[in-house]
């Protein structure tokens, strides 16, 4: 079904704009009562008061402009997902790394390079602050290039998220607390899934009503991908989501993986895909021939990552696929035999890159989850959680002359890496949950993948292998549960890269680097392009803009920056040595003042009797019950 | 199935005190009984003649009863040889041993069944009730405990006079006067007053013990119960033998010691159980759940210490080094402090009474009775230097 074939059928869809820019208008804002899956109506940020916001579609032949204006009232900023950026991170749009965030009632224009970065197929745009891409700020973003690898009749974006019902900030308050020392992260409240065509998102299935803000958009049962028999389909699968993973496979339908993380891909016949957060896959559908019934699509939550499964979550969720028929009960052939991980390493690009030379520096990181000194719980990377710096980094890079290029100064989390060197990000996944680290700036060689680092056994634990012909190529990737990857990159890229796990309550807590790639090349490249309300942006949000991380110009001082909270110190400390022997000195105390009770002078036996005499006969006095049965008068 | 499951050391210590105040009655009625048959004939008119009487062996006839009284001076005019006093003396002497012995078993056993029925209906009725915040409970168990053992532990010191105590109060009964308001003289008064008296402290012992064991599992009790009373009789039979007092007191100071160790131990247990109880509040689920120690297993707020091991709650060792001082791998400020301050009390609580009792100044100040001691000890200070001028006087 798929052939090397240049024709390109959507051409005719895209957007009328003449090859150059691509601009769009967006205008963040709150919309009330969402309400995708029917279960409880909430606020979201979604763009010009609709939700969900417009999906990005863009020809490779075009520079995106995205011109947003934040109307919430707090800061904000978009990150385009995958998108590089050459030179230009602070378009990047991760908040505290590139931009001090958009105040209130401000535009910033993201210039996204499309045409010069070569970067085709599916991608994503999200808010890059605070977690605001969990209370609905998140869209699709589809690269199309002037002539596909693979040939198509139609193609269409299946969005994928799990879903909350309460504000991210509220969820946030609740998960990084004392009283959640074990870190259990939100557990989602259902999830959703939903479709669009190139800029369109699909209707409702004809015969429900939906109402509200997204009264036109399908979810789950209520959505459905029309399907014509014989036609071959390419369906973009992004995960969205906040938390967990998705296993996606369809039934009655077969699905050949062509794309992940828009690199182009061998062809990969797969039953079933997990995608974790982040990720993004596409695949070849066919049509069936026999025309009747619909077929359900299948997203189940990968559970193993919910610290409970609430009674009430529906976590193996469907929608479908249908013939054009009247709407039915789509065909559900149920379970899988098992849930499968996806070897990264058995993904081989289209376009071959031989593996990079060996390289100069090695990031060996491992991270782990534990609770801090605080009492709250926090990821540690090498024993350090990430702090977001004062000074967004990108911005000291800029500001700091010749130390730019002293990693202390952009704070503990931070890696300096030299012009076009090679480097690889060893990380070792140390906590029990699989986590999906994505990598802003670059696709990154997979070089290797242990399923468990700390064993002998080679087929868990293989060896890193120079020389392999073109190693797979993407931007996030999900290590297993006491596993680990080694990433190779090549620092072509000045700027400063965040290097992250994607599930947002992880980030939240610290669970991220960041590179700062080239310092004296971006200084260079900066040059006069670097737009002057950006700082101007910093200033309205009272944030330093220049210096080091603390926004001193300094490697070394970081005062005035909170850094922390740290790992326990366990054991003898001091205070508790002190309490120790103040209790061991005052139980001695106590049994001293017992034997000088007991010795020196004594009661004689005379003594004793006549006391014990003379108690008997106040007794007898006094009476029976505390004097109020006198004793008779005799 | 940690040591302290299997061994309550409250439930041993509270059982062992009783034995040991039940043991001491018994012993110093023993001790009456020869003192009395033997010194004070008199006051047991009616015993000496029941010897001769026919069929005595078993309905012996004790005190001075009415029926007695008036039976004795009859028989008295019979007075038999010396020997045979003798030997009738001693018969008695064993006859009501034997009555106390009886006596004391009757009490134990009545003791022991309403003990076990007690505690059978306590855990298989109550045990429900304090399943849901184990923490709380424990807490509230343990504070009734520890201030339970802190009086018993205090009057424990003062057991030294219980033999002159128990000897008053028994040869008043004996001598047919009313005790306390409660035991009267009979005939069966060597049966009735052990019986009693082991009943007294056996029920005395049922309800501490059903205050200490609450929380605690059911099988923790019966080997500890066991063994407090095999000690405190052993106990009572070491103090009857060796009646010095002051080897006495010496065992009661390590006694106490010990007691007081682990009543500071559960009173700081309390205190951690419901800072424990809180902490689950918070988390809305037993942080035990989550396993284990290190951090997340404890509340950072206000500890003091905490070591990734030694947790009473898995570790067997500690559990018994938990049971006895309190220990806790993971401290708080409330549990130190309760610690320290329980010791505190137990050291003001020890000089008052001292003090009270007149047996020490505190810096010039003399209690009442500290004077009146005074007084009475110039006074006979005197009268025997008197004496001694008298008696030099002559020479």
């Amino acid at each position: 079904m798929a052939r090397l074939n240049p024709f390109v059928l959507f051409l005719a869809l895209a957007s009328p704009v003449i090859a150059g820019v691509q601009d769009v208008w967006w205008n963040i804002t709150y919309v009330e009562d969402v309400n995708p899956d029917g279960l409880y109506p909430r606020r979201v940020i979604g763009v010009n008061n609709t939700w969900p916001p417009t999906p990005l579609n863009v020809q490779e032949t075009d520079s995106l402009v995205l011109h947003v204006l934040n109307s919430l009232d707090v800061p904000t900023t978009v990150h385009h997902h995958g998108q590089y950026f050459n030179s230009t991170s602070w378009f990047d749009g991760a908040l505290g790394v590139g931009q001090c965030g958009i105040p209130p009632g401000q535009t910033f224009d993201y210039v996204v390079p499309i045409n010069s970065s070569g970067q085709t197929g599916t991608y994503w745009a999200h808010a890059h602050a605070t977690g605001q891409y969990v209370d609905g700020l998140r869209t699709p973003l589809v690269l199309h290039p002037t002539q596909e690898h693979y040939q198509y009749d139609e193609e269409y974006t299946i969005a994928i998220s799990d879903w909350y019902h309460q504000e991210h900030s509220v969820l946030l308050a609740q998960f990084v607390n004392i009283a959640n020392p074990g870190g259990a992260e939100p557990i989602p409240d259902s999830a959703l899934m939903y479709f669009a065509q190139n800029t369109t998102y699909l209707p409702p299935i004809s015969g429900t009503h939906p109402t509200g803000p997204t009264a036109g958009v399908g979810f789950n049962e209520n959505a459905t991908l029309p399907f014509e028999a014989g036609k071959t389909y390419r369906l973009r699968v992004i995960n969205m989501s906040a938390f967990v993973g998705f296993y996606f496979w369809i039934d009655g339908h077969n699905m050949t993986l062509i794309e992940a993380d828009g690199t182009s891909i061998q062809e990969y016949p797969t039953d079933q895909v997990m995608l974790s957060v982040a990720q993004r896959y596409s695949m070849l559908v066919t049509a069936r021939n026999d025309t009747s019934g619909s077929w359900a699509i299948h997203f189940n939550m990968d559970t193993t990552m919910l610290d409970t499964v609430p009674d009430d979550l529906v976590y193996n969720l469907t929608s479908s696929i249908s013939y054009g028929n009247e709407p039915s009960t789509p065909t559900d052939l149920g379970f899988v035999d098992s849930y499968n991980y996806l070897n990264d390493t058995l993904l081989t690009p289209v376009n071959t890159v031989a593996q990079l030379p060996p390289s100069s520096e090695t990031l060996n990181l491992t991270f782990e989850f534990d609770t801090m000194n605080d009492g709250t719980n926090h990821a540690v990377i090498n024993g350090i959680t990430y702090n977001t710096p004062l000074v967004p980094a990108v911005m000291s890079a800029l500001s700091l002359g010749d130390n730019a290029t002293v990693q202390s100064a952009y704070g503990p989390s931070s890696f300096v890496v030299h012009h076009l060197d090679v480097y690889d990000i060893l990380v070792h996944n140390s906590d029990t949950g699989n986590h999906p680290f994505h990598l802003h700036g670059h696709t990154f060689q997979v070089i290797n993948i242990a399923t468990q680092y700390n064993v002998s056994d080679l087929s868990l634990n293989p060896p890193v292998q120079e020389g392999q012909a073109n190693p797979m190529r993407r931007d996030t990737i999900m290590i297993p549960a006491g596993g680990s990857v080694t990433l190779r990159v090549v620092a072509d890229n000045p700027g400063v890269w965040f290097f992250h796990c994607h599930i947002d309550w992880h980030l939240s807590t610290g669970l991220a680097i960041q590179i700062i790639e080239a310092p004296q090349q971006m200084q260079e490249r900066a040059q006069g392009i670097v737009p002057q309300y950006m700082y101007d942006q910093c200033q309205t949000l009272g944030t330093p803009y220049q210096g080091n991380a603390a926004g001193h110009f300094s490697t070394t001082d970081l005062s005035g920056w909170f850094l922390g909270p740290y790992e326990q110190e366990l054991g003898w400390l001091k205070k508790g040595i002190l309490a120790m022997f103040g209790c061991v000195l005052t139980a001695c105390l106590g049994m001293l003042t017992v034997m000088w009770y007991s010795l020196g002078t004594q009661f004689t036996d005379e003594e004793v009797e006549e006391a014990v005499k003379a108690r008997i006969e106040a007794k007898a006095k006094r009476g029976k019950l505390f004097g109020l049965i006198k004793p008779k008068q005799d | 199935m940690g040591a302290q499951n299997l061994f309550s050391v409250s439930i041993f210590i509270v059982v062992f005190r009783e034995t040991l105040e039940a043991a001491v009655i018994v012993s110093v009625l023993l001790g009456l009984v020869e003192q009395i048959v033997n010194e004070e004939p008199d006051r047991l008119a009616g015993l000496r003649d029941e010897p001769q009487r026919p069929a005595i062996t078993h309905n012996v006839t004790v005190g001075g009863d009415d029926n007695d009284e008036s039976a004795s001076p009859e028989n008295s005019s019979s007075v038999p040889a010396a020997e045979d006093e003798l030997i009738s003396k001693k018969r008695l002497i064993r006859k009501l041993r034997v009555q106390i012995f009886f006596g004391t078993m009757v009490g134990l056993l009545v003791a022991i069944a309403i003990g076990a029925a007690f505690i059978a209906v306590w855990f298989t009725e109550a045990a429900d009730l304090w399943t849901k915040s184990e923490n709380l409970w424990e807490g509230i168990f343990e504070l009734i405990a520890s201030l339970m053992i802190f009086v018993m532990g205090i009057t424990m010191l003062k057991m030294d006079r219980a033999k002159a105590k128990w000897r008053v109060k028994l040869q008043r009964s004996f001598s047919g006067e009313n005790v306390d308001g409660r035991t009267k003289t009979g005939k069966w008064v060597l049966f009735i007053l052990p019986m009693i008296t082991v009943l007294r402290e056996g029920i005395e012992a049922v309800v501490f013990v059903g205050g200490v064991s609450l929380g605690q599992p059911a099988t923790s009790i019966p080997i500890a119960a066991i063994v407090g009373l095999i000690c405190g009789l052993i106990s009572g039979f070491l103090i009857y033998q060796f009646a010095s007092r002051t080897t006495l007191r010496m065992f009661l100071i390590i006694m106490t010691s010990f007691i007081l160790l682990i009543g500071a131990g559960l009173f700081s247990k309390a205190v951690w159980s419901f800072q424990e109880n809180a902490f689950n509040t918070l988390l809305g689920a037993d942080v035990d759940d989550s396993g284990g120690n290190g951090p997340g297993s404890y509340d950072v707020r206000g500890n003091v210490w905490h070591l990734d091991c030694c947790n009473p709650e898995t570790s067997q060792g500690y559990s018994i080094f938990n049971a006895i001082l309190g220990w806790q791998n993971s401290a708080t400020q409330g549990s130190v402090l309760s610690y320290v301050f329980y010791w505190l009390a137990v050291i003001a609580a020890l000089v008052r009474l001292k003090f009270i009792e007149g047996r020490t100044k505190i810096f010039w100040f003399e209690s009442a009775a500290g004077k009146r001691r005074r007084r009475a000890n110039e006074e006979r200070e005197r009268a025997s230097s008197e004496s001694t001028d008298e008696k030099s006087l002559p020479k």
